[in-house]
C-alpha cells in the first residue's frame, strides 16, 4: 500500500479534533507543576543562581559614574568582580536543568505508575496528551522565567533608581522570549527521552548527559574536529584570507549545533546593542565604521533572527520526533 | 708775583707760537663777567622758566663776590640757584667760571609784555658790569601734530590684516600725549600698537619735536564685498589733531561650504542597494568659484557617486544641489559609518562628515519565519501520518 493511501486513511480513520482534551491536559500538568515540591526545588535553584550575579553586579553598576545609555541592559550582561559569572551566563547553564527537571518523567512516570492507560482510555488522543505535557511544562518555565525577570528589573529599578528606557524594555522582552524558546529546546529533549526511555532515571541521566556535551563537550570538540579537516597551514594562520574565514565559518557553524551557542550569542546581539555582528570581520570591514555605536533595535532582530529561527525549529523539530516515537510506542502495560 | 708769571707763560707762549700770531692776539680782557647765552627769553604766565647764567673771572684773583637782583615785577618770584640751592654769593677761581640758575616764576595774571631784571655782581675789589635780562610774557604757542604714512594704500582679501605704519609727529614745544582713534566702514576694527611692540594702546606720549612710528591693523569683516574702504586716523591732543585717511582695496573671495538643506548629516542605507542623499553646495564668499570637484571618502568596498560631479561655477551666496549616490559594499556589517564628502574649488574646499546607518535586508528574517514554518509543516504532516484514534 502506498503510505500516501496509508496517511488517507489513517487521517480519515480519525474523528474529531487531535487537540481534543489539550485544554484539561494542559491545565492538570500546569498545576501539578506549580504546586510540585520538585518545582519549588527548581525556582530556589534558580532564583540563588539569578540572584548573586544580580546583586553583584547591581552593587558595581551603582558605582559607575559615565553615562551609558543602555544601563539597565548592563545588569543582565555585566560579569561582576567577585564572581566571574553574569545573570546571562548562569542562565544559560540553570534554564536547561530547570527544562530537563520538569519534563524527563513527563511521560514515562504516568507509564510506571500505570496511569497512561487510564488517561488515553478517555476522550483525549495521544496528540493532545503530550502537547498537552509539553506546553504545560512550557508555560510553567514562563511563568518561572517570567518572574525572575520581573525580580531582576525591580531589583534593578530599586538599587538604580532610574528607570529602564522603552527600547531597554523591548530588549529585555526579547531576552525573555529567547530564554523561553531555549528552555522549549530543552523541555522536548527531555521529553523525548522520557518517551523513548520507561525508566525515569534513563532518560534523566540521558537528558543530562545531552546537555553536559553541549555545556562541556562540545565547545572542546569542535576546534578539534576543524582543525582535523583544515590543511595545516590554514590551521597555523599562514593560509589566505578567504581559507581562514573559511576554517572560522566551518567552525561557527558547528558551535550553532548547541542549543547554547544559539542562546549565547542571540543573547549578546539583544542586550549588547553595540555588536554588529556575531561572525568574523575582516579589518576592511571596519573601515570607516563608528566603533560603539549601538545598532537600532530591529537591526539587532535581524542580526540574532537566525539563532532565534534555529531555537524555535529545533524546539518544533525534536517535538515532532517525541511525538512520532509516542505514536508508535506501545502503552498498554 | 703770580700775574707776573702768568704774564710771562703768556709772552713765552706767544713767541712760540711765532711771531705772526702773537702780533694777531690781543691779552683777554680782565675781570668779572656775568653772563648768560640768551639774555631775552620767552617766559609763560604761571609757568616757572630756568636761566642758565655763567659768572666768570678773567685774570682776577679769587674772591667772594655778592649777587644781588634788582628790577624783579611785583608778583614774579626769582631765585638765584647755585648747585640746586639759594645762593647770595659767588667765589670764581682765576680764569674760571661758577654755573648759576635764575629761578623765575611767573604769575598766572602776568600782563603779556617785557620786564627787564638787572642782576649785579660786586666783589671788594672788581665789579661785573650789570647784565639786564629781558623776559617777554608771551601768550602760549598752539601744539600742533603731524602724520604721515608712507603706504597709505594696502590691498588684500577679506581674510588678510592690513598694516599702516603711520608717522606722528609732535612739531610744537612741549611734550604731549596723543590719543590715537581711527573711523573706518561699520564692523571694520582697528587696533593701534606701537612700532614693533604687541601691546595694543591707545595714545602714546611724544616729546616736543620728536615723532614716533605708530602700527595701525585694519581687520576688514569677513564678508565684506570687494571695493576700496577709506579708513581715517585721527590724532589729538590738547586741541591740536591731525587727520590721515588711508585706503584697504580689497579684492573678493569665494569660500565654499558644504551642508545639507535641513542640517541634517546622517542618512540610512540598505547593505548593497543605492542610497541617495541631497547635498548643498554653497558660496559664502564674495567672489565666484569656478570649477568645483565634488569628491568623497567612504569605507572600503562602498561605491560613491556625485550628480553632477563637477559644477562649472557658483556665485556668491549661490547655492546649489548635488545628489551624491551612496552604495554600502556588499559585505558591508550592520551599523554606523562615517563617510566625508568634500568639494574643491580653486584654492578653496569645504567637507562634510556625514554619518550613515546601514541596514540589512529582511529578506533572511522572512526565511527564518519560513524555516519555523517548515517545522511545524514537518509536526503537522507527523500528526496527519502518525496521528492515532
Amino acid at each position: 500500500m502506498p503510505p500516501s493511501t496509508t496517511a488517507r486513511r489513517v487521517a480519515a480513520r480519525r474523528e474529531g479534533s487531535p487537540f481534543t482534551g489539550l485544554g484539561p491536559v494542559f491545565m492538570k500538568e500546569f498545576s501539578d507543576h506549580l504546586s510540585s515540591a520538585r518545582m519549588m526545588v527548581l525556582m530556589l535553584f534558580v532564583i540563588a543562581f539569578g540572584a548573586l550575579p544580580v546583586g553583584l553586579s547591581l552593587q558595581e553598576l551603582r558605582n559607575v559614574t559615565e553615562s551609558d545609555p543602555f544601563l539597565f541592559l548592563r545588569i543582565f550582561t555585566s560579569a561582576p568582580q567577585r564572581v566571574p559569572f553574569s545573570f546571562t551566563a548562569s542562565l544559560t547553564l540553570v534554564i536547561p536543568l530547570l527544562a530537563i527537571g520538569l519534563g524527563f518523567d513527563s511521560v514515562n512516570s504516568e507509564f510506571n505508575r500505570r496511569t497512561l492507560s487510564r488517561v488515553l482510555s478517555q476522550p483525549i488522543y495521544r496528540d493532545a496528551l503530550l502537547l498537552g505535557k509539553f506546553l504545560g511544562g512550557l508555560a510553567t518555565l514562563t511563568v518561572a522565567l517570567v518572574a525572575l525577570w520581573l525580580i531582576v528589573l525591580g531589583a534593578g529599578l530599586l538599587l538604580l533608581g532610574i528607570p529602564p528606557r522603552g527600547v531597554e524594555v523591548a530588549r529585555g522582552l526579547g531576552f525573555l522570549v529567547v530564554a523561553i524558546a531555549f528552555g522549549g529546546v530543552w523541555l522536548a529533549i527531555a521529553m523525548l527521552f522520557s518517551v523513548v526511555f520507561r525508566s525515569t532515571a534513563t532518560s534523566a541521566l540521558c537528558a543530562l548527559g545531552v546537555w553536559l556535551f553541549f555545556a562541556i563537550l562540545w565547545p572542546l570538540v569542535v576546534p578539534v574536529l576543524v582543525l582535523a579537516v583544515t590543511p595545516t597551514n590554514v590551521a597555523m594562520g599562514m593560509g589566505r584570507l578567504d581559507e581562514t574565514l573559511a576554517m572560522i565559518q566551518m567552525q561557527s557553524t558547528l558551535e550553532r549545533f548547541s542549543p547554547n551557542t544559539l542562546f549565547g550569542e542571540a543573547v549578546i546581539g539583544l542586550l549588547n546593542p553595540e555588536t554588529r555582528t556575531l561572525g568574523p570581520i575582516i579589518p576592511s570591514q571596519m573601515r570607516g565604521a563608528i566603533m560603539g555605536a549601538p545598532l537600532p533595535l530591529d537591526q539587532s532582530l535581524l542580526l540574532i533572527w537566525p539563532q532565534v529561527t534555529g531555537l524555535i525549529a529545533a524546539m518544533i523539530v525534536v517535538f515532532a520526533i517525541a511525538y512520532v516515537v509516542f505514536q508508535r510506542e506501545e502503552v498498554r502495560a | 708775583m703770580h700775574r707776573l708769571l702768568v704774564l710771562l707763560a703768556f709772552i713765552a707762549a706767544s713767541m712760540v707760537a711765532g711771531g705772526a700770531l702773537a702780533q694777531a692776539a690781543d691779552p683777554p680782557p680782565r675781570g668779572l663777567f656775568l653772563m648768560t647765552d640768551y639774555p631775552s627769553q620767552t617766559v609763560r604766565a604761571g609757568e616757572t622758566a630756568t636761566i642758565r647764567l655763567k659768572l666768570n673771572n678773567s685774570g682776577l684773583p679769587p674772591e667772594p663776590v655778592a649777587l644781588a637782583l634788582s628790577g624783579v615785577p611785583q608778583g614774579w618770584k626769582v631765585d638765584l640757584l647755585g648747585g640746586g640751592l639759594p645762593v647770595a654769593s659767588a667765589m670764581p677761581g682765576v680764569n674760571e667760571s661758577v654755573s648759576l640758575q635764575l629761578r623765575v616764576e611767573v604769575p598766572k595774571d602776568a600782563p603779556a609784555g617785557s620786564q627787564k631784571i638787572t642782576l649785579s655782581a660786586k666783589g671788594p675789589i672788581a665789579q661785573a658790569p650789570d647784565l639786564v635780562m629781558t623776559l617777554t610774557v608771551g601768550s602760549e604757542a598752539p601744539a600742533k601734530l603731524s602724520l604721515k604714512s608712507r603706504l597709505p594704500s594696502l590691498r588684500g582679501t577679506p581674510r588678510s590684516s592690513f598694516e599702516y605704519t603711520v608717522t606722528v609727529g609732535n612739531d610744537s614745544g612741549k611734550d604731549l600725549t596723543v590719543a590715537l582713534s581711527a573711523q573706518g566702514p561699520a564692523n571694520f576694527q582697528t587696533t593701534f600698537s606701537e612700532g614693533y611692540g604687541s601691546n595694543e594702546i591707545s595714545s602714546i606720549p611724544i616729546e616736543a619735536g620728536q615723532t614716533k612710528d605708530i602700527k595701525v591693523k585694519v581687520t576688514p569683516p569677513r564678508d565684506v564685498k570687494a571695493g576700496d574702504y577709506p579708513v581715517l586716523i585721527r590724532v589729538a591732543s590738547e586741541g591740536a589733531t591731525a587727520e590721515l585717511r588711508v585706503t584697504l582695496q580689497i579684492s573678493g573671495q569665494g569660500r565654499l561650504a558644504l551642508g545639507t538643506k535641513d542640517g541634517r548629516l546622517s542618512g540610512e542605507a540598505e547593505v548593497g542597494k543605492s542610497s541617495t542623499y541631497t547635498l548643498v553646495v554653497s558660496n559664502d564668499g564674495t567672489a565666484a568659484i569656478d570649477e568645483v570637484e565634488m569628491s568623497g571618502t567612504v569605507p572600503a568596498n562602498w561605491k560613491v557617486e556625485f550628480n553632477p560631479k563637477t559644477l562649472a561655477s557658483i556665485a556668491p551666496n549661490e547655492k546649489k544641489d548635488v545628489q551624491v549616490v551612496v552604495t554600502p559594499g556588499d559585505k558591508a556589517i550592520a551599523g554606523d559609518y562615517v563617510a566625508s564628502f568634500r568639494a574643491n574649488g580653486r584654492g578653496e574646499s569645504a567637507s562634510a562628515d556625514f554619518r550613515i546607518t546601514v541596514t540589512t535586508s529582511t529578506l533572511w528574517g522572512i526565511a527564518g519565519i519560513g524555516i519555523i514554518a517548515v517545522a511545524l509543516l514537518v509536526l503537522l504532516g507527523a500528526v496527519a501520518r502518525f496521528g492515532r484514534r
